[in-house]
Order: C-alpha cells, then sequence, then structure tokens
C-alpha cells in the first residue's frame, strides 16, 4: 500500500488483517448481550436462589413473610397509585399532545419545554414539588397560603405524575400526529362537530399510543422509590421503599429478595393480562 | 350563546389549561433555582435582592465537593464505557444477522425496564460475590449497565439510516475492518457515539435509586447527597447543589441533542 501509515494506523492495520473474516456482526452483538447478561440478567437471576435461602432450616420463611399485613398493603399500594399516577398523567399528557399535534404553530419550542425536565435528576424535581407543598415553603411564605398536602397520598400521586408527565407526552403525540388530517377534515366536511370529531375520530386513532404511554408510565411509577420516600409518609410506603428498606436498614437480603421477585412476578403477570387484552407487541412497536 | 363564542371560549378555556399543565411541568424545577438566591436561611423566594452566598457556602463544603468530584469521575468513565459497549452492540444488532433479532435486542433494553430499586440490591450482592470492592467500581460498573440502553437505542437508529455502500467501497478498496471503522464507519457515526456518550452521562450524573446501595463512605455522589441532606431539613445549600446539577446535565444533554439531531 502506497499510503504511509503512522504508529497507530499501522496498529489497527495490523489488528484489522488478524480480525479480518474471523468476526462477525453476531460476534459485535453477542459482546453486548454478554455484558448485560454478566453485570445485569445474572445479578438479577441471582436473587431467586437468594430469596429461598436453601441451605437454611425454612427455606421458605421470607415468601411467608411477605405475605404479611404490612407488605401486602405495600404491594396493593404500589399498583393503586401506579393506576391513579396513570390515569392522572394520561389526561394531562393527552391534553399536552393534543396541543402539539393540532394547535400550536410553534411545536418545537413546547416540545423542548416539555422534554428538558426529563434531562433533570429525579430528586431535584421531587425536590422542587416538595418545596411546592411544605407548608413553610417559598409558596406558603409567598402567598400565605398552606396546603396539607405534603406527606398524603395526594402529594406522592402529585409527585409521580409531574416527574412521568414527559414519558406519555412522546408516544400520544406521535400517534396523534401520524393520523391522516384528511381524515379530520372529512369529518368536519360531512358534518360532526369538534367533539364528535375528536371523540369519534381523532380519540380511537391515538388508542395505541395512548395504551403504550400508559404502559409506560404504569411500570415506572408502581416501581418508583424517590416519589414516595421525598413526598410520602410512614402511610405511603410503596413496594420499592420497602424492599430497600429491608436491605438498607435491617440488612436482610433474603427479605428483600423475596420481595423484589414477589414484585417482578406480580408485574410480568399483570402485563400478561395486559396482554390478553391489548397485543403488546403491537403497543411498543407503536411507540 | 352563539356556536362562535362557545368555540371561542373553548378555546380559550383549552389554552389556559394548557398553560397550567406547563406550569405544574416546569416550576418545581424553577422553584429550585430561583429560591437558591435567597438571602435568608431557608429555601424562599427572594424578594429583597438575590445573593450567592448559599453557593459561597457550597464551595466552601468539603463534603459537598468530595461528591461533585465523584459524581463527575463516575459519570464521565461510565459515560466513556457504556459508549463503546452501546456502540459495539448496536453495529452487532444492526449488521448481525441471527434469528429471533428484534426479540433479543430487548434485553438490551432491560436495565431501563426494571425498577432501579432491584437492580440496585442485585448489583450490591453480585459485586460482593465476586469481590467487586464498592465504591468507585461498583458506582462505575453499575452506572455503565444502568446507562447503556440509552446508548444502544441511539446509535442504533443512526446506523439504521446510515448508507452501507460507503463502507463496501472502502472494503472493495482494499480496507481492513477496523480501518474501515476508524476511516469510514467511525466519523459517520461518531456524532451519534459522542450523543449517546453525552446522554449516558447525564443518566449516570441524576442517578440515585440504585446508586444508594452502590456506594461506599467516601463515594457518595451529588443526588445521595442531596437525598441525605433533604432528610434532615430544608437548606438553601441543597438548592445551589441542585442547581450545580441541573446546570451540569442540561448542558450535557443540550450538547446531546445538537449532536444526534445533526
Amino acid at each position: 500500500m502506497s499510503v504511509q501509515r503512522g504508529g497507530l494506523g499501522r496498529v489497527t492495520h495490523i489488528i484489522g488483517e488478524g480480525l479480518e473474516g474471523r468476526i462477525a456482526n453476531r460476534h459485535l452483538a453477542l459482546f453486548g448481550l454478554g455484558f448485560v447478561g454478566l453485570f445485569f440478567v445474572l445479578p438479577i437471576l441471582l436473587l431467586i436462589p437468594e430469596s429461598l435461602s436453601l441451605g437454611s432450616t425454612t427455606p421458605f420463611e421470607s415468601y411467608r413473610r411477605v405475605m404479611n399485613g404490612i407488605y401486602v398493603d405495600a404491594f396493593v399500594r404500589s399498583f393503586l397509585y401506579g393506576f391513579v399516577t396513570t390515569g392522572v398523567t394520561l389526561a394531562l399528557a393527552y391534553m399536552l399532545s393534543y396541543f402539539l399535534a393540532f394547535s400550536t404553530e410553534r411545536v418545537r419550542t413546547a416540545m423542548i419545554l416539555i422534554i428538558v425536565p426529563l434531562w433533570i435528576a429525579y430528586i431535584v424535581r421531587y425536590f422542587g414539588i416538595l418545596l411546592f407543598l411544605s407548608p413553610a415553603g417559598p409558596l406558603a411564605d409567598l402567598t400565605g397560603f398552606e396546603t396539607d398536602l405534603l406527606f398524603t397520598t395526594p402529594a406522592v400521586v402529585i409527585g409521580l405524575a409531574n416527574v412521568y408527565l414527559p414519558f406519555a407526552v412522546l408516544p400520544i403525540y406521535n400517534s396523534l400526529n401520524a393520523i391522516d388530517e384528511e381524515l379530520v377534515n372529512a369529518s368536519r366536511v360531512l358534518g360532526a362537530g369538534k367533539w364528535r370529531t375528536i371523540t369519534k375520530v381523532i380519540f380511537p386513532l391515538s388508542l395505541p399510543g395512548l395504551v403504550a404511554a400508559g404502559l409506560i408510565v404504569f411500570i415506572l411509577a408502581a416501581g418508583s422509590f424517590l416519589g414516595p420516600a421525598v413526598l410520602g409518609g410512614p402511610k405511603q410506603t410503596m413496594i420499592a421503599n420497602v424492599i430497600a428498606q429491608a436491605f438498607l436498614d435491617n440488612f436482610n437480603i433474603q427479605f428483600a429478595s423475596a420481595l423484589a421477585i414477589v414484585y417482578t412476578v406480580l408485574l410480568v403477570g399483570l402485563l400478561l393480562v395486559f396482554n390478553t387484552l391489548f397485543d403488546l407487541q403491537e403497543v411498543l412497536g407503536n411507540i | 350563546m352563539s356556536t362562535r363564542t362557545t368555540a371561542q371560549l373553548e378555546g380559550v378555556t383549552f389554552r389556559a389549561l394548557i398553560t397550567l399543565v406547563f406550569a405544574f411541568l416546569l416550576l418545581p424545577v424553577l422553584i429550585v433555582i430561583l429560591t437558591s438566591f435567597t438571602p435568608q436561611n431557608f429555601p424562599a423566594i427572594p424578594q429583597e435582592g438575590l445573593s450567592l452566598k448559599w453557593y459561597q457556602e457550597l464551595l466552601a463544603d468539603q463534603r459537598l465537593l468530595s461528591a461533585l468530584t465523584v459524581s463527575l469521575i463516575v459519570s464521565t468513565v461510565s459515560a466513556i464505557l457504556s459508549a463503546i459497549i452501546g456502540t459495539i452492540a448496536a453495529i452487532g444488532f444492526v449488521r448481525g444477522e441471527f434469528p429471533y433479532k428484534e426479540q433479543i435486542s430487548t434485553v438490551m433494553l432491560l436495565p431501563m425496564i426494571i425498577s432501579p430499586v432491584i437492580t440496585g440490591i442485585a448489583l450490591v450482592r453480585y459485586f460482593s460475590t465476586i469481590q467487586l470492592p464498592s465504591g468507585f467500581p461498583a458506582l462505575i460498573l453499575g452506572h455503565t449497565v444502568l446507562s447503556l440502553p440509552y446508548v444502544f437505542l441511539l446509535v442504533r437508529s443512526e446506523l439504521l439510516t446510515y448508507d452501507r455502500d460507503l463502507e463496501r467501497a472502502s472494503r472493495v478498496l482494499g480496507a481492513d475492518p477496523v480501518t474501515t471503522f476508524r476511516h469510514v464507519t467511525g466519523p459517520i457515526i461518531s456524532p451519534a457515539i459522542l450523543a449517546g456518550a453525552f446522554i449516558a452521562f447525564v443518566v449516570s450524573f441524576g442517578e440515585f435509586t440504585a446508586t444508594q446501595f452502590l456506594i461506599s463512605p467516601g463515594t457518595s455522589t451529588v443526588p445521595v447527597v442531596i437525598y441525605t441532606m433533604l432528610r434532615t431539613g430544608l437548606t438553601p445549600t441543597i438548592n445551589a447543589l441542585s442547581v450545580v446539577l441541573i446546570v451540569v446535565m442540561l448542558v450535557l444533554a443540550l450538547a446531546s441533542r445538537k449532536l444526534s439531531s445533526a
């Protein structure tokens, strides 16, 4: 070869020649999978034997404890708060998405404003909501108006909805944006009013995006640690908090693992039920 | 009421509602920033002049500066690692041909889906089994795994739109695969790789939930320190530290956005 090669060029050339024909693209994929497998999937799977503590005399002890009232409460709360948050978030996200898709010219600016919070740490955003709701906080200080919301269930739901709202806007906006404008025009021309067009044409067509958004928000909200930890009180403890507590305060890895596994199984079960109602593959393909 | 005024009323109501939703979304962050400039001893909205005293406080606090250093080191190193591994995996999944490729690629996204508390306890337990020290090694490896899906998605979408004929031309002209990557593929997808690295940094810099399990006494990160301070009472130092976090994250995220849309 006539091109003069520098040191690095020579090295990469030698490596390249050596690799020629030996490394296929699927080996690269395998490398990525191997990394995730070794440092993510395997550690998660190892929680199963951990939770069973098979060596001990009472192998299922941890699972028996999970059935205790306070832990069942935490599970119920997680799924309940997850549902309520999803409802609130979807309503707000639908309004924002409708605004973006149909009633503004400045889509880019509005979109940036919606996405910017996604780039800011959760802890900072929950801190902001804490300041808002705090009885001695800046808002109360400025306006004299005090709320008793802090450390209650509404505070946690407000926090979760705030934090996960941007995640819900993206899929809904995409499905609204994909609606053929001719269909909307046709509906109007044929005499349907604005509301009728929304309920009979726009809404059904945006359903895949709405379902996808709901799924994302529900999974994130039900598994949240920081929301209840910062904005809730002892009565708002969700499953993530119970798991963290078992591990950090009581050093009980068996029990923490059992809680994590029961939660994951329940969540997957719920998703399977969901899958029979909506085709999951299709929903996720729409994001 | 005529239809026209009804429609106008609807329009006005809708605009007002949208403004409220935007306020709901953005005000919490704005209030954190605003109250960081208070001269008072608690996070109040400054009414009589702004003060930088809580930022000076920040610079004088060894614990906070150390957290900032730890966060910067962990996020930088894990972003680089995750950019490299994520790019390799993305190339493999876009170019490689093997059965069930789409389904298998979901595995790469798992760290994004599993609740970070579960990830945290699983990793800390595993790292102690393989005797990886807590602190920097655990934090860096953990953050690399957690930010990997973001790089993977970004680089993959870039590769899907890339013209492979350029690469074929390079190979036909006699370049080996590594040289081709260095001179053809690399330069074309490098903005996407850099964008991925920046997003990985942002994800790592703000991560709290899994991180709380991985830290050692000397290696608290900024979000962990903010959380700890929040539990002990509100002081505007938390605001100042939050603003530093916001600025770092926004600058990198915006840079990432510029690079990936270019």
